[in-house]
């Protein structure tokens, strides 16, 4: 079949909007890193004059970048696991079960979402100290998950009310247990819902500041930490740059990957229409 | 093969009955059917007897074992869905082969059993396909070699023809019934055709709102229907109301006579097809279809509308008055509906 003219001119539209948004200033990020320091990048040069991997071996062996990089990339999939398997009982309540004040709930969970994170952050590390609790990896770890669930319970919700009735009871008719029953009717419908929320989790949790800045002060570092040290006063865009590429990679890997495995995932197999 | 028992079932949702205590013995061996119309209770008793559902009250037993407190997994029964129900990302193989699994059986049997059905069914050049990949006819057929696989003693068709064509429908009902012959699983099958629970069945249950009006064999059901519902719902029926005196009772029409004892309110109808050319009866005929085989004829007088079949030579048109006569033997006396 011929696209028409006005598709063409959508898709254009839509690339060229893609293009400024996304391109653009993963383009000027990649440019301002490789911006050597000897020879500053100022008007009215188009390109840097001089292009190095300078700042990033500098911001390698100068700062806590390798740690944070540790930090980081093991609290994000962590959170996300976590994140997932503590929303599966909430939304298997909102997406299959009736009872009284189902809305209320609904909306409740996702309350948390509208309050600022500095402010979860301040009053979590007060609580945090008062119980007598100073480690900050799983109390980073614990206030993310906590932060994020919302976002989880919200999508696994819909999930969950995806499955088919009548396909559970099919499966427990044939003589299913409850994993045989989970495995054949929940997860290939749930599958999707698992790999969203999974990576929504680990993408806010991987650039997510206030809390781990605030629980983790003074010296525990992540990605983010050391990113927003490099702005505001003591503001220096290539190595701003550098740091930003290095939070934004894991989360461009994750989603190709999770592309594919959703792409493999047969669409008919989950809606049971063809 | 199993013999099913159900003693007084009852289903309360909130305040509404759906089921009002249902007695049911389906004979090992035999097809039962629940007819109805939507609303009846037909599908939620199916379910009790499925284990989806525990009623609120009332007893299941299966070859004199209770069963009522036993969930599904654990009972002898399979299940063909209206929906199909299958498992979308299974292949056609793998779906029959997953209750044998389930109640693990020996692989080597599994094996023998889904080829088996596959060859049975027709279905050898799909079992590697997806559901999704197959006709209507096709999935019900992998659905019900699904409920097979497992040997069941009894197996509960939710109206499993629906979603399919009238040609369709007929073919697999043929099938369904034959294979019911050839294993002989007890069968109970929901249905809301009446035509197909009459051809199929060993005893037909007709239920209307949570109890069962009448049950019996298609042919008790269709000649000897005890109340106006079970006449009304089975074929088509004429009833008149009024006294009966002496085995007799005027109509409009003219003098039907009855064998039944005599009372001031008593209703009783004759099928269509019981009605004779020439007799005392006489009215003007109203509608003609012609069907082939027969003639559908509508001849009225006063108020009331009978229909008549008549045989297909005849022709007859609109304004010609008709005289006819039906049978004593005919002519049913109903008594008053429980619930109506």
């Amino acid at each position: 079949m011929r696209k028409s003219p006005f598709n063409t001119i959508l898709s254009g539209l839509l690339i060229a909007v893609m293009t400024v948004w996304l391109a653009v200033p993963f383009g000027m990020a990649l440019l301002w890193s490789l911006v050597d320091p000897s020879q500053a990048w100022s008007y009215p040069d188009i390109l840097p004059p001089k292009l190095s991997f300078e700042r990033w071996s500098l911001m390698w062996d100068s700062t806590s970048l390798p740690i944070a990089m540790f930090n980081s990339y093991s609290l994000a999939p962590m959170a996300g696991v976590g994140a997932v398997l503590l929303a599966m009982p909430t939304a298997y309540a909102f997406g299959r079960l009736e009872f009284k004040g189902k809305a209320v709930w609904q909306t409740l969970v996702l309350v948390p979402l509208i309050m600022p994170g500095f402010v979860t952050a301040i009053f979590f590390a007060s609580l945090l100290f008062s119980m007598g609790f100073f480690a900050r990896y799983p109390a980073i770890l614990v206030g993310h998950v906590v932060m994020l669930l919302p976002y989880a319970v919200r999508i696994l919700s819909v999930s969950f009310s995806l499955v088919r009735q009548d396909v559970v009871n099919a499966a427990r008719d044939l003589g299913a247990s409850p994993i045989s029953v989970f495995r054949v009717a929940y997860l290939p419908v749930l599958k999707p819902g698992i790999f969203a929320a999974f990576l929504i989790v680990f993408i806010l949790s991987i650039e997510e500041f206030a809390l781990a800045f605030v629980v983790g002060s003074p010296d525990f570092t992540t990605i983010p930490t050391i990113l927003y040290s490099y702005l505001g006063y003591n503001f220096i865009r290539p190595n701003a740059a550098v740091v930003a590429l290095i939070l934004v990679v894991p989360n461009v890997i994750l989603m190709l990957i999770l592309e594919r495995l959703l792409q493999s995932a047969n669409p008919a197999g989950i809606s049971g229409k063809g | 093969m199993a013999r099913l028992v159900a003693e007084d079932i009852a289903v309360r949702f909130g305040t509404f009955e759906a089921l009002r205590g249902v007695d049911l013995t389906a004979e090992s061996g035999s097809f039962v059917t629940l007819l109805g119309p939507s609303g009846c209770g037909k599908t939620t008793l199916l379910n009790v007897i499925a284990g989806f559902l525990q009623p609120s009250r009332g007893r299941l037993a299966v070859d004199g074992k209770d069963i009522t407190a036993l969930p599904p997994e654990a009972r002898d029964s399979a299940m063909c869905f209206q929906s199909y129900a299958l498992f979308p990302h299974l292949s056609v193989a793998d779906n029959i082969a997953f209750g044998p699994r389930q109640k693990r059986v020996a692989r080597d049997e599994t094996v023998r059993r889904v080829d088996g059905l596959v060859r049975q069914l027709g279905l050898v050049d799909h079992a590697g396909k997806l559901p999704n990949a197959l006709s209507g006819g096709q999935q019900q057929r992998v659905a019900l070699a699904r409920a097979l696989a497992v040997a069941p003693g009894l197996v509960l068709f939710d109206e499993p023809l629906s979603n399919l064509d009238a040609k369709l429908r007929d073919q697999v009902r043929n099938e369904i019934r034959a294979l019911q012959r050839d294993v002989g699983f007890t069968a109970i099958y929901v249905t809301h055709d009446q035509a197909e629970a009459l051809a199929l069945s060993d005893m037909v249950c007709l239920m209307n709102k949570g109890v069962i009006e009448q049950k019996g064999a298609p042919r008790d059901i269709y000649f000897r229907p005890r109340t106006r519902f079970v006449a009304d719902f089975i074929g088509a029926a004429n009833l008149h109301r009024g006294k009966l005196c002496g085995g007799a009772m005027s109509t409009p029409l003219g003098v039907l006579h009855c064998c039944h004892e005599d009372g001031e309110d008593v209703e009783i109808c004759w099928r269509p097809e019981a009605a004779r050319l020439g007799g005392d009866l006489s009215g003007t005929v109203k509608a003609v279809a012609f069907q082939g085989a027969h003639v559908d004829v509508f001849v009225s007088a006063g108020p009331e509308t009978v229909r008549l079949q008549v045989p297909g030579e005849l022709n007859v048109s609109i304004g010609d008055t008709l005289q006819f006569s039906v049978p004593p033997e005919g002519v049913i006396a109903l008594e008053a509906s429980a619930n109506a």
